[in-house]
């Protein structure tokens, strides 16, 4: 703490920014909590109608238990791509003796593409009629039984709005990891070697645990950013064909601003925010767990 | 810390070099990974090839051609139909109006918040934290109904404010957090001969920790620019009108603009919207690399 500094300074310092806060996020969140016990169509007065919304969420509306199936499929692939893929490159990146500046720089690419220039891409990637680059490199290494509408069949949809998530981000957590990977102490891994340990047990017993909180870290940044997924499965298909491609995002966004349910639309809303915490809650509990065993 | 490792690494290296055979695998081994690398990147990077390839073809070319081929014939006619049919000029500006007042709010904001915090600290300050920590888990969706309805309320929809304010407001708490986590760096004896020498909190932000800010300042603008310059759910919800859409929104208009979609015209024009950002992030990749992996493993 500063010796010289009154009451005052430190309001002017923390009000504003705390104001902007407050307005922006603080302040909604109350309000969609509010909003979450009424029926409101933003027109006629409002309703209160107690727990209603969240008994019918819960016991009535089947949209809304196929869409929170989809967000963890979406989840899952999306683990899948951008921690695993994350980890496999870093960890080959340190082998590699030079290149790694470059390697970082392309793989972090996508990252900066926005997503609705990533669906228009996708969309043509995925096509079957012209024949896009999926469909044209299964033909090319001879799947081409596998060639399919990847956006209309109704088995493949989820993935392939999945897929792109993943694809855009993994290069940030490698980079993440990488870092991390780096600042393994080279003592560590000389003697364990020298004490004749496989690569892959070095890696297991002396890399990964030293790098556990920065892995706790990405695991709930990716977590937190794949359960708020709305861009791409909105554009690409909006959560279609059905509800084959319906997060719980978008089941919102189209409840609010289509069906102007704001009510309800809020109920949602508060829903994938407790997912969120519980999603981080256990990721602590299973990480943190692992750690002291 | 450096001069202190020295010797203790040197040591391994006073045995004898490795037998010849074990040489020989490890080069193998480099070798190997090597080549999965450069795969996995020409896999991760091929998209974004392609796309710039296809905005120099010709349409007949993009129609009849095979995705994987290189063009017949290099043009840069899609351009030309790319900027006559959007607003692609008008969507540009409005995303560095957004981008520039949103980047002011989290730099100007974010250091007075953590010098708050970190610097001058106060009872309370824990509490402080975890309110801004909210910020950070909890997904901008949940904004997105309230904010409707208090603009509405106050006249801001339809203006550049209204995308402003979320962008500005979800990016603030990491944007602290980066900054405290500097803050805690520079020494407290810095502060206590300043103080010393009589100056007051005001002078001691504006002449030291403002200017010792800098590297970290680069660092929160690119990091923040890449996701606000791409923000597509706060745009498409609270702006209408086509004078004030962002590069995301002028794309999407591509496809209803001309029926047909003029995939061509289109991927010139996402070539284009891409471009600043790409230009930066090369340019200032370092930082920006430096940034994104440090400000992971503190957080």
């Amino acid at each position: 703490m500063l010796p010289n500094r009154s009451r005052l300074s430190v309001l002017i310092f923390l009000v504003p920014p705390l104001l902007l806060y407050a307005v922006a996020v603080l302040l909604p969140i109350l309000q969609s909590l509010f909003l979450s016990f009424f029926q409101w169509d933003g027109v006629t007065d409002m309703q209160f109608v107690g727990l209603g919304n969240y008994i019918y969420m819960l016991t009535g509306d089947t949209v809304f238990w196929t869409a929170f199936l989809n967000t963890l499929g979406y989840l899952v692939i999306c683990l899948i791509l951008q921690l695993g893929g994350a980890l496999l490159v870093a960890s080959l990146l340190t082998m590699l003796r030079r290149g790694r500046e470059l390697v970082k720089t392309l793989y972090l690419l996508p990252a900066v593409i926005s997503t609705v220039a990533i669906a228009f891409l996708f969309q043509r990637i995925y096509s079957l009629e012209p024949a896009g680059l999926l469909n044209r490199g299964l033909e090319l290494i001879g799947l081409g039984g596998l060639q399919t509408a990847w956006l209309s069949d109704v088995g493949t949809v989820l993935a392939a709005v999945s897929v792109p998530e993943g694809w855009r981000f993994t290069g940030l957590y490698m980079l993440i990891i990488y870092a991390a990977l780096l600042a393994v102490p080279q003592e560590l891994e000389e003697a364990a070697k020298l004490d004749g340990a496989s690569w892959w047990q070095t890696f297991w017993r002396i890399k990964f645990p030293h790098i556990r909180p920065v892995w706790i870290t990405t695991t709930i940044i990716a977590t937190t950013y794949a359960l708020r997924g709305f861009d791409i499965p909105y554009l690409l298909t909006n959560g279609g064909p059905g509800q084959a491609s319906e997060l719980l995002t978008t089941y919102m966004y189209k409840t609010a601003f289509t069906s102007t349910d704001y009510g309800y639309a809020s109920t949602i809303a508060v829903f994938v925010v407790i997912e969120c915490l519980v999603a981080v809650g256990l990721i602590l509990l299973l990480l943190r767990r692992k750690a002291d065993a | 810390m450096t001069t202190t490792m020295a010797p203790r690494r040197s040591a391994p290296r006073l045995s004898p070099q490795p037998p010849l055979r074990q040489h020989r695998r490890l080069n193998v081994h480099r070798t190997l990974t090597s080549i999965v690398v450069a795969l996995i990147v020409v896999v991760q990077v091929y998209p974004l090839a392609w796309l710039f390839l296809t905005s120099v073809r010709t349409e007949q070319d993009f129609a009849n051609g095979d995705p994987f081929g290189l063009p017949t014939g290099f043009t840069l006619e899609n351009y030309s139909r790319a900027f006559s049919t959007g607003n692609l000029a008008l969507n540009i500006l409005n995303s560095f109006i957004v981008t520039s007042g949103a980047i002011v709010l989290i730099v100007v904001l974010g250091m007075m918040a953590a010098y708050a915090l970190q610097v001058l600290g106060f009872r309370g300050s824990k509490f402080v934290r975890g309110l801004f920590l909210i910020g950070i888990v909890v997904p901008v969706q949940i904004a997105l109904v309230p904010l409707f309805i208090d603009y509405a309320a106050v006249n801001l929809l339809d203006t550049y404010q209204s995308i402003i304010i979320p962008l500005a407001g979800f990016s603030l708490p990491m944007s602290i957090f980066l900054f405290s986590s500097f803050y805690e760096y520079i020494p407290r004896e810095t502060y206590e001969a300043a103080s010393l020498d009589g100056a007051g909190p005001y002078r001691i932000f504006a002449q030291i920790t403002f200017p010792l800010s800098l590297n970290t300042i680069v660092t929160v603008v690119m990091v923040n620019s890449i996701f606000i310059w791409n923000d597509f759910i706060f745009a498409n919800t609270f702006v209408l009108s086509d004078g004030l859409k962002t590069i995301p929104l002028g794309l999407q208009n591509y496809i209803g603009a001309m029926g047909k979609v003029d995939w061509t015209a289109t991927f010139a024009a996402v070539c284009v919207s891409i471009t600043p950002l790409l230009l930066a992030f090369l340019v200032l990749n370092k930082a920006m690399i430096y940034g994104l992996s440090s400000g992971g493993s503190k957080g």
